[in-house]
C-alpha cells in the first residue's frame, strides 16, 4: 500500500497528480481524502476517471493528513495493492433516517461475499465508514451497524475546513451529501484499529438526567440545569464554562477507557453536544493530556503488537488538530506518521463501535 | 425476585459474541452505547422491569432470543 499527495488545485490535475504516483501499486481501492475547496463532484469524477479498475472512495475534510505532514487545502489518498486488499465493496447509504440504507448495503456485502453480514468472520474482515459530517446521523447509522453484524466498522465524519455547510462523501465517481460510504475490506495481511484519545478522568461524575437526545442536548446534570453543573464542575463561573469545552470533555466509560462526548455550545441552560447522551447515562469529567506523547504510545504499542506496519488510516478529531495548531504541534502530530505510509483527515466526529468526538480512530494494516 | 438481569445481559453477548472475546468486549461496549452498562448488575441486582424491558428491546435489536 501507498500513500499519496497533491495541493495541486485543478481536480483533473490533482487526479492525475495522484494516478501518477499510486498507479505502480495497481490498487485494489483508492481511499482519498480532500479539501473542500476541491469541486467535490469534479474532483470524486476525476478520481474515478483516473483509476479505472478500482473503486475510489473517499469524503472532504477539515484538513488532511498524509505520511509526516499534516496538510490543508490538499488531497491525500492510499492505493491498496492486491496483496494487501484480497476483496473489497463499496456500498453508497443515501437514507441516514432508519436502518434500511444499513441493510440494503449489508445485503449488497453478503451477495459479494457470499456470507450474511450477521455471520462474517470480524477476524477477517474490517470495514471503513465515511458519512457526512452535518447529517446529525451518525450515532443512528452505527448504532444500526453494530445491531446488524460483528464485524467492526471504523471511520470519520466528512468536513468542510469548518464552514459548516455541507459535507461530501465520494463514491462511483460522485460526491454525495446527507448520505455516508461503506467499504467492507478482505485484508490479505494483518490489520488491527487503535483508538486513542488524551484525556484522563477527574474523578467528577455527571449523570445526565433530562436530555433531548434528537438535538445532542443534556438539559439536567445530576437533576439540575445543565451548564450550572458542568461549570460546577470545572470550577468555572457560568459564563466561562464554554472556554473549558476542549480542555474538559466529558466521557461514557467503556472497558475503562472513554468514550468522549464534547460539549459544543451552551443554550441557555443546556449543553449542546458534537455527539448525543442518552438519559441516565453518567459521564465522566475529562481533563485533555498530551495529543503528540499518546498518539506516539499508541503507535509505539501497536507496533510491539504487530511488528512492522504496513499502512495506517488516520481518523482525527478537527478539535484535536485546533488543539495541535494552538499549541503549534502539527509538524510534531504528522511525524510521528513520517515512516508509515499514511492518509487521513480532520473529522467532525470518529466512528468506532459508536459515534465519538476528541479521539483518533486508526485502521492498522500490519506485515 | 434478583439476577434477571445479569442473566439477560450475559445472554446477549454469549449469543451474540459465541465465545469470542474481542467480539463479547464490543458486545458490552454497544451495550453500554445502548444505555445499559453490564457491570452495574450483578446476580444480587433486582429485578427492575424498567431496565429489563430495555434489554429485551436490545436483545431484539440484536437478533437475539431471549
Amino acid at each position: 500500500m501507498k500513500a499519496a499527495y497533491t495541493t495541486e488545485k485543478n481536480p483533473e490535475k490533482a487526479a492525475a497528480a495522484i494516478f501518477e504516483q499510486l498507479s505502480e501499486t495497481a490498487p485494489r481501492m483508492v481511499l482519498f481524502f480532500a479539501s473542500s475547496e476541491y469541486d467535490p463532484e469534479a474532483l470524486s469524477r476525476e478520481m474515478q476517471g483516473a483509476f479505472t479498475d478500482c473503486p475510489t472512495v473517499g469524503c472532504t475534510t477539515a484538513g488532511e493528513i498524509v505520511s509526516g505532514r499534516m496538510l490543508k487545502g490538499a488531497v491525500t489518498a492510499m492505493g491498496f495493492s492486491a496483496s494487501t486488499l484480497v476483496d473489497a465493496r463499496v456500498q453508497l447509504v443515501r437514507d441516514l433516517s432508519g436502518p434500511g440504507g444499513v441493510e440494503a448495503a449489508f445485503k449488497n456485502f453478503a451477495a459479494h461475499f457470499g456470507t450474511p453480514m450477521a455471520q462474517l468472520d470480524p477476524m477477517t474482515h474490517i470495514g471503513i465508514i465515511l458519512i457526512d459530517g452535518l447529517s446529525g446521523a451518525e450515532e443512528r447509522i452505527m448504532e444500526h451497524i453494530g445491531d446488524m453484524t460483528n464485524i467492526q466498522f471504523i471511520g470519520g465524519s466528512a468536513g468542510d475546513d469548518l464552514k459548516l455547510k455541507a459535507s461530501h462523501v465520494f463514491a462511483d465517481g460522485a460526491a454525495h451529501s446527507g448520505a455516508a460510504v461503506l467499504a467492507l475490506l478482505k485484508p490479505g495481511v494483518a490489520f488491527d484499529t487503535i483508538k486513542t484519545q488524551s484525556f484522563q478522568e477527574t474523578g467528577r461524575e455527571l449523570t445526565a438526567t433530562e436530555v433531548d437526545e434528537g438535538r445532542r442536548e443534556v438539559i439536567r446534570f445530576n437533576g439540575r440545569p445543565a451548564s450550572q453543573v458542568y461549570a460546577e464542575a470545572v470550577g468555572a463561573a457560568p459564563d466561562a464554562a464554554s472556554e473549558r469545552f476542549m480542555h474538559n470533555p466529558v466521557g461514557l466509560m467503556a472497558g475503562g477507557e472513554p468514550y468522549v462526548r464534547s460539549p459544543q455550545q451552551i443554550i441557555g441552560d443546556r449543553i449542546k453536544f458534537y455527539c448525543n447522551v442518552k438519559e441516565g447515562m453518567t459521564l465522566s469529567l475529562l481533563e485533555s493530556t498530551d495529543i503528540v506523547a499518546d498518539t506516539r504510545k499508541a503507535i509505539v504499542d501497536k507496533k510491539a503488537e504487530m511488528g512492522d506496519l504496513r499502512g495506517i488510516v488516520n481518523f482525527h478529531c478537527i478539535l484535536r488538530t485546533l488543539e495541535l495548531e494552538d499549541k503549534g504541534l502539527t509538524d510534531a502530530y504528522g511525524k510521528l506518521f513520517s515512516h508509515i505510509p499514511t492518509v487521513g483527515f480532520s473529522t467532525y466526529g470518529e466512528q468506532y463501535i459508536g459515534h465519538i468526538n476528541q479521539t483518533s480512530t486508526m485502521l492498522v494494516f500490519g506485515k | 425476585m434478583s439476577g434477571k438481569i445479569k442473566s439477560m445481559i450475559d445472554a446477549i453477548i454469549a449469543q451474540r459474541s459465541k465465545g469470542n472475546p474481542t467480539v463479547a468486549k464490543a458486545v458490552e461496549t454497544k451495550l453500554i452505547l445502548k444505555g445499559i452498562d453490564p457491570g452495574d448488575f450483578t446476580a444480587a441486582s433486582p429485578d427492575d422491569p424498567a431496565v429489563m424491558e430495555k434489554l429485551q428491546a436490545m436483545a431484539e435489536q440484536f437478533g437475539v432470543s431471549l
